[in-house]
């Protein structure tokens, strides 16, 4: 009996092991990635057969900087996506709003006609918006890549805001009203305390996709708008790899505290939710 | 065409009572500037591209339908759209392979899940083309999968070439892509009610039985639904083969090019080109969809 026992846990234990070791296999396969780049970042003379860097070295960092203008760069790429995010949010409030809490007829297809952007592949519009830009000399300025970008991120931020306004109650605000807080009240202190994570949740995703994004900046972008998913798309076929690393290490901060974020706040579901019903 | 005959029905319905009316004018506003941003960033520079697709190479008029022609009349059209199709297709199955066990492991709230859940949501939030350069880096013949097989475990001699390769490609869109498909196959798996599987495990199923007939045919539909998004991101893939393709080259890849190669850019091709592309990842969405509405209903 006792050996039955100790069997079964035998076997329990090897599931186990078996579950752990899947698990882990994938978070190494995800990860290493960038534990690969962060060595290369800060390793001098690795060839060969070698698993870690044998000098270590800030050098890169240095280069980063210099050569390939980082503080620039990164001024760029924080510029755009703030006026992106801006813009993206102030278009997806109302819109968002109203898709979420008015009544509309045909608003089914009204949702997948907005959503239409996210399901054609970005390089097809990404041609016309160059074209356009062109004409209306918007290539190479800040504002003209941002607006760019919020054809991508105003659609992210209008499905998010849509859902969080839904699922505001509204016997609560009936509920506040009830107990006498007038319209002002009502609104900064119960509406908005309720749709703020939302509103933060829809900031961050596109915050993320503007900084991130790379299709629409290429077709759009000059020597005076160079974004940091850029410069590292032409560092890659300059061909320096040690400094390309440097410079990726700078680029993944940001997206780390993003990741941190969307895990403490949002329910990352929610990021890709809304194509049930294409 | 609808939405506007919808309106406008409603519209004239509604005239009658004021209220109505006010009411449709509000939303109407309120939808404005959504629907601004819709007509003005994509409707309007998707017809510039479609316009100028008709148009000869390097001319602002006339209407020629040589650039089709001149794409799909090609061998190698045939091959694009093929290499296209079918890195998508493999990307979108392999997802679904890797997501279902994993999130089955997940759901079962082992310790450190939260780690393994935050490493789901990491080939999302990083730069792409961050990732393109550590996977170039990790599957390089000097990378650390190499050193591993050729060194710790002694398999093979030589290193392995993986990086610009077919398979390689392949893992690489896995790498970037899987994400969509297993954050949705994560929230259905937790959606699941246990009391199926109860159930079935009172009557007597093995673990084995209650995997395959009660817990599969239950999450299937929301596994297929969210592989959607892992392909269309994969059939529009362009930073990840741009940089780690090599002498592979989908769909985007090759629209890129047209304009990056030749000086002037070959725009005309290229919208051509962007307008098949965009035609058929419509038509298989549509019928991927149709597909899925049918199996669930």
């Amino acid at each position: 009996m006792t050996t039955l026992k100790q069997y079964l846990r035998a076997l329990f234990d090897a599931k186990k092991l078996l579950a752990y070791t899947f698990l882990l296999c994938f978070f190494l396969w995800v990860t290493t990635p960038f534990l690969m780049i962060a060595l290369k970042s800060v390793g001098r003379n690795w060839f060969g057969k070698l698993w870690v860097p044998p000098e270590l070295t800030l050098d890169w960092y240095q280069w980063a900087i210099t050569v390939a203008n980082i503080p620039e760069v990164l001024k760029n790429s924080l510029i755009i996506a703030a006026l992106a995010v801006t813009m993206a949010t102030v278009i997806a409030i109302p819109t968002g709003w109203a898709l979420g809490r008015r009544h509309i007829p045909g608003k089914e297809l009204l949702t997948s006609i907005i959503l239409l952007p996210r399901m054609i592949p970005p390089i097809a519009y990404a041609l016309g918006v160059a074209q356009i830009f062109y004409r209306l000399h918007l290539i190479d300025t800040h504002i003209g890549v941002a607006i760019a970008h919020v054809a991508i991120c105003a659609p992210y931020a209008i499905l998010v805001l849509s859902s969080t306004f839904e699922g505001l109650d509204e016997r609560v605000l009936e509920a506040a009203s009830v107990c006498g807080a007038n319209s002002m009240r009502t609104f900064f202190h119960v509406t908005l305390p309720l749709v703020m994570p939302g509103i933060l949740s829809s900031l961050i995703f596109t915050f993320t996709t503007s900084y991130n994004e790379f299709t629409l900046t290429l077709m759009t972008y000059g020597p005076k708008t160079v974004t940091l998913p850029v410069r590292t798309y032409l560092a890659v076929g300059e061909g320096y790899w040690e400094v390309t690393s440097a410079l990726s290490m700078l680029l993944i901060v940001p997206s780390l505290a993003v990741l941190y974020l969307i895990q403490r706040q949002v329910q990352p579901e929610k990021l890709v939710g809304g194509f049930k019903g294409v | 065409m609808a939405l506007i005959l919808t309106r406008w029905r409603r519209g004239l319905a509604s005239a009658l009572s004021l209220k109505r009316w006010r009411s449709g004018l509000v939303s109407l506003l309120l939808l404005m500037p959504g629907l601004a941003s819709f007509f003005g960033l994509f409707f309007y520079p998707m017809l510039v591209t479609v316009v100028r697709s008709f148009r000869p190479e390097g001319e602002s008029q006339g209407w020629t339908l040589a650039n089709y022609v001149g794409f799909l009349g090609q061998a190698s059209a045939r091959q694009v759209i093929v290499l296209t199709f079918g890195l998508a297709i493999a990307c979108t199955f392999l997802s679904v392979v890797l997501s279902v066990p994993l999130t089955l492991l997940l759901r079962t709230k082992l310790p450190g899940h939260r780690l393994f859940r935050l490493t789901i949501l990491i080939p999302m939030t990083v730069p792409s083309l961050v990732g393109a350069l550590g996977l170039l880096l990790f599957y390089g013949s000097r990378g650390w999968l190499n050193l591993f097989l050729t060194q710790t475990l002694g398999i093979v001699r030589e290193p392995v070439p993986i990086n610009y390769t077919l398979a390689g490609l392949i893992v690489f869109y896995l790498w970037h892509y899987f994400s969509y498909t297993a954050v949705t196959t994560l929230s259905t798996v937790e959606g699941l009610d246990p009391a199926f599987e109860e159930a079935a495990r009172v009557l007597g199923a093995s673990p084995w039985q209650v995997l395959r007939h009660i817990v599969l045919p239950l999450i299937m539909p929301g596994v297929l639904a969210g592989s959607v998004l892992t392909f269309m991101a994969a059939f529009g893939a362009f930073s990840i083969p741009l940089i780690t393709g090599g002498s592979y080259r989908p769909l985007a890849v090759q629209i890129f090019k047209q304009i990056e190669v030749f000086t002037p850019g070959h725009w005309s091709a290229a919208s051509a080109m962007a307008v098949v592309m965009a035609l058929l990842q419509l038509g298989f969405l549509t019928l991927y969809m149709r597909l899925l509405r049918r199996r669930t209903a």
